[in-house]
């Protein structure tokens, strides 16, 4: 035990907690300040696991995934909650409770799963694979449990926050030029779909997916 | 040139065009380089294809580019549609610009972001690690997301949206899919560098470990086949496809979608070598083709829009190229085929579709009644475009899907050859009847504010080439299949693991 | 006898309305008043026992049952604290689950005796308290068994006593999300806001204060003292936890614990004047939340 693992497990922790405080909340601008949380947390890793192998590397990658998700992201969803108005997620198709027990669930489901699959991890982190992969889950959870288009970005970033968690956790890391490419596009595709809720918003008064509905057949 | 050379001007072209499109000023000018410029770059590619068949894989940069034979074929494919498709929305746009419905900022828009997405998708191909890939694929999510909603409508946000979405997470999948393939390799100790290089991965793929492969196998399946639009993850295909430009539609399914199974048939040499070669992948490609052919006959009987049919025709096709792959050996080569010949029958159909539609103000089937009497081609090439995806003899698709039967016969799987039967015979009908009516039913009653028709001064040669060129190439393919073709495709196959 | 046993359970049974009454002197401070002297309790106490009861002739022997079972419950709970690194009067293996029962049997008589008024508002009350009970308890449970597991001991005692500060260093994340499951069920249990109010006297509002609408006299001031020893027994774990300090000296330890036993009140004066209660409906929504933070824990302390 050497105070690394501590600070590999508060982030675990952090990025648990945080998802739970989404599943559990309705307010989009607590829910964006709870994103941002996880993202800065999620950005730690690099550091804190691959730091003896090269430190530049895991320097510009912590780097560019913190500013992104910790700064970029929660401002360009600021910016968009103020011009569209909106400001809480109203009688989400799963309740909050519910959620919360379905986002526990499925960490169990997780650890299960990883545990099963014998994945090589960094050995300090191991909880990292089954709590990025809860992430996963649980941003899925929250992108077709949800109403409002705000929250389903947020549920394709904590899917992203997922994802770098559990590639970073891989013992031996994925190229750095993959890595930023990966970011590069989370930052396209959050930026494109903030400017498609802006149109949405503008053409139908409202972002409420579930009304998205004229399309069928 | 060197391979290096020849690998990174198939991206730095389009991208390059895609600045000029920014550049220009005059929305004239910008189609019409949207059209040469479009035809030049499709032009380099398929030579760079043609490259590869004859002297062997290109690779460049460390093997981090490479074109082998199953990326050049379908860099073939890409090229045909891509430059088929750059001609035709120069005048498509053209009368758009003229209607005034579109501006110069959207026409610019539109050209940066067509180049954009012909960059993209081809740095899917050339890209030799299997993270870039992804990258690329996920772009080319990212830069089509605005090409549907080039008019802001509410329709078009609408599918736009749903297309953004379904489509990001489900990549998303994907990557999680590639990363376990990586968290399989571990055992090989490749470095980190190569820990996702394909060329790497193939030699050594059976020493993968088989349980995370498997897993990995299924993210993928799920990720890539979303943007493929296998059943059931095509939600996103049929409102994407309806509400995009008829160009742009014709790009997503002629190429699109065959770049999401071409993502998929990457990794399934390296599953199969990993699980000792049990067939475990292709049962679950096989079987989700399967779903999807009888999915889109459900949805194809009872359409009433035209482009909505075409894009559920695209879920069939797509399911019967993923049945080929899925049954292996003679399916292998017969889905790589049919890739090519569904690429051409579609690209022509939704070309036509969207110019009729563009006269008529409206994609309803019945609006098109009686469009093979009207002077333009589109209605012939409506017509012949909707008996050729039906598997009308002898054009190639009837050919290569005759070829699937085959391969599911050799197979011994009786209950999927009847199935299959049963999806393509529905829809057979179904398509059959609205051709019909397309072609010599009573047009309805014109208001009095009709259109002109839409095209008056496009060059008639370019019109009448862009209908009878493919078609007369998917006769011929029907009839004879070249050697040099042949053998690219076998090779391809090869890559695959199939056409043992 | 070990007299050195009966340390900790002593010093609660004689402290534990001190710790309501800094609870209160510090919201008095939040508020800018002077507050009730540090012995109101006890005064109040005093008063109590010295008054007779009114029974409703409606009721029977159950509402009498009511406060002395339950002051029995708590006095019991008491016995299993240890305190200040000194072990408890009674311990024994897998005695946290005896401690979370016997503190339910006395909530499990104040219910009774609520119903068994009839009134309207007492029977809303216990309703309410049962159903927050029935969410905080698996959080409980889940913080001692994290807690067992990471110690290596079955008895809250060995638990509590064994803890070194090196384990701060060790598992610093998953003694924080157990403290913090804990802090919850401490509100939760003893009706401090943000569950309960305990100064509310809007009836539609109330829980606990629901329930003992009815009891006067003697009955109050039991119902009044096991409340206090309640707040103390959870209390005492907490501090435990929070502050292993093990000076070497009998006199050191107990002063580290006793001014955490003070701090922790001061903490729950300032949540109390810092937050309002939520409403009745999010209170589950926290219950739950302490229930993943427990849950968590345990998972860290597992792997």
């Amino acid at each position: 035990m050497n105070p690394a693992t501590n600070l590999i497990d508060t982030v675990t922790a952090i990025l648990l907690i945080t998802n739970l405080m989404l599943l559990g909340s309705g307010y989009l601008t607590s829910c964006i300040r709870y994103a941002a949380l996880q993202g800065l947390a999620v950005g730690l890793l690099p550091l804190l696991l691959h730091a003896q192998g090269s430190w530049g590397r895991a320097a510009a990658l912590a780097a560019a995934g913190m500013i992104l998700k910790g700064v970029v992201f929660p401002i360009v969803l600021t910016r968009i909650l103020r011009d569209i108005n909106v400001r809480r997620e109203v009688e989400p198709f799963v309740g909050y409770g519910t959620s919360v027990m379905a986002g526990v669930g499925m960490l169990a489901f997780s650890m299960w799963l990883t545990r099963r699959l014998s994945l090589s991890a960094v050995p300090e982190s191991a909880l990292i694979m089954p709590a990025g992969f809860a992430t996963v889950l649980i941003g899925l959870f929250l992108i077709v449990s949800r109403r409002k288009a705000v929250t389903q970005v947020l549920g394709y970033i904590v899917m992203e926050n997922g994802i770098y968690a559990f590639g970073t956790a891989l013992a031996g890391g994925v190229p750095l030029l993959v890595e930023l490419g990966v970011l590069l596009d989370a930052f396209v595709a959050v930026f494109i779909m903030s400017i498609a809720i802006y149109h949405i918003s503008r053409e139908f008064d409202h972002i409420d997916v579930d009304q998205l509905d004229r399309l069928q057949g | 040139m060197n391979a290096d050379g020849l690998l990174w001007m198939t991206l730095a072209l389009p991208a390059a065009c895609a600045a000029a499109c920014l550049a220009l000023r005059d929305p004239g000018t910008v189609l019409t380089f949207v059209r040469l410029a479009g035809a030049a770059a499709a032009a380099y590619l398929g030579l760079v294809a043609c490259v590869v068949f004859k002297t062997g894989v290109l690779s460049g940069a460390g093997d981090w580019l490479v074109l082998d034979a199953l990326s050049a074929f379908h860099a073939l494919v890409l090229s045909w549609v891509f430059g088929a498709s750059s001609v035709y929305a120069g005048s498509y746009f053209g009368a758009e610009l003229r209607e005034g419905s579109l501006n110069a900022r959207d026409i610019r828009r539109f050209g940066a972001l067509w180049f954009g997405a012909m960059a993209s998708m081809t740095a899917t191909l050339v890209c030799g690690n299997l993270g870039l890939m992804w990258v690329s694929m996920e772009a080319t999510t990212l830069l089509t997301a605005f090409l549907i909603c080039i008019h802001v409508r509410p329709l078009s946000l609408e599918a736009m949206w749903k297309y953004l979405i379904v489509c990001s997470v489900g990549v998303a999948f994907a990557f999680m899919g590639t990363l376990l393939v990586g968290s399989a390799a571990q055992r090989l100790s490749l470095g980190s560098m190569d820990m996702l290089l394909w060329s790497r991965l193939r030699p050594a793929a059976a020493g993968l470990d088989p349980a995370t492969m498997k897993l990995a196998f299924i993210f993928i399946l799920v990720g890539y086949g979303t943007k493929a639009g296998l059943a059931p993850m095509h939600s996103w295909l049929p409102d994407a496809h309806s509400q995009a430009p008829a160009p742009v539609s014709a790009l997503f399914s002629g190429f699109m979608l065959s770049a999401g199974m071409y993502c998929i048939l990457r990794f399934i040499p390296l599953t199969e070598a990993a699980l000792g070669g049990a067939g475990w992948s292709l049962r679950l490609l096989a079987g989700m083709g399967t779903l999807s052919i009888l999915v889109a006959a459900v949805f194809i009987a009872f359409q009433q829009d035209a482009k909505r049919l075409l894009a559920f025709s695209s879920v069939e096709h797509i399911g019967v190229i993923a049945l080929g792959f899925g049954l292996g050996g003679v399916g292998t080569f017969a889905a790589l085929w049919h890739t090519l010949n569904h690429a051409a029958a579609k690209t022509l159909a939704f070309h036509s579709a969207g110019a009729l539609g563009q006269g008529r103000g409206t994609n309803s089937l019945k609006a098109f009644a009686g469009s093979l009497r009207a002077a333009s081609p589109w209605g012939q090439g409506l017509f012949w475009g909707l008996l050729v995806l039906i598997g009308v003899a002898p054009f190639a698709v009837f050919m290569s899907e005759l070829m699937v039967l085959k391969a599911a016969a050799d197979a011994g799987a009786y209950w999927t050859l009847a199935l299959f039967l049963l999806g393509t015979g529905i829809i057979f009908v179904g398509v059959l009847r609205h051709a019909v009516d397309a072609a010599w039913g009573e047009p309805p009653a014109m208001p009095s504010a009709a259109r002109p028709e839409p095209h008056p001064e496009v060059p008639g040669v370019t019109q009448r080439l862009l209908v009878w060129a493919p078609l007369a190439l998917l006769l011929l393919l029907g009839v004879w299949l070249p050697d040099w073709l042949g053998t690219a495709i076998a090779r391809a196959a090869e890559v695959v693991g199939g056409a043992r | 006898m070990n007299w050195a046993a009966c340390v900790p359970m002593a010093a609660g049974l004689a402290a534990a309305p001190l710790l309501t009454s800094v609870i209160n002197r510090t919201k008095a401070f939040f508020a800018g008043r002077q507050g009730p002297p540090l012995l109101q309790p006890y005064y109040d106490l005093a008063k109590l026992l010295g008054k007779g009861a009114v029974y409703s002739r409606t009721t029977t022997w159950v509402f009498r049952a009511g406060p002395v079972v339950g002051l029995a419950g708590a006095v019991g709970v008491l016995a299993l604290i240890p305190a200040a690194g000194l072990p408890a009067l009674a311990a024994f293996p897998v005695d946290w689950i005896v401690f979370a029962y016997v503190l339910s049997l006395g909530r499990f008589f104040t219910v009774l005796a609520a119903l068994d008024t009839g009134s309207a508002f007492e029977g809303m009350g216990a309703s309410r308290e049962v159903f927050f009970a029935a969410l905080a308890e698996p959080a409980l449970f889940l913080a001692l068994a994290a807690l067992a597991i990471l110690s290596r001991n079955l008895s809250l005692s060995g638990i509590l006593s064994g803890l070194q500060p090196g384990l701060w260093m060790e598992k610093g994340p998953a003694l924080a999300l157990v403290v913090g499951a804990l802090f919850v069920v401490l509100l939760a249990e003893n009706a401090r806001i943000p569950v309960d109010d305990p100064n509310t006297h809007l009836e539609l509002t109330m829980i606990h204060e629901g329930m003992v609408l009815d009891h006067c006299g003697v009955d109050l001031a039991f119902i009044q003292y096991s409340a206090g020893l309640k707040l103390w027994a959870l209390s005492a774990i907490i501090v435990s936890l929070v502050l292993p300090v093990r000076a070497g000296s009998p006199a050191l330890d107990s002063a580290a614990f006793l001014a955490g036993m003070a701090g922790l009140s001061v903490a729950v004066g300032t949540v109390e004047s810092c937050m309002a209660r939520l409403r009745l409906l999010r209170v589950p929504a926290l219950l739950l939340g302490a229930c993943a933070l427990a849950a968590l824990a345990l998972v860290l302390v597992l792997r």
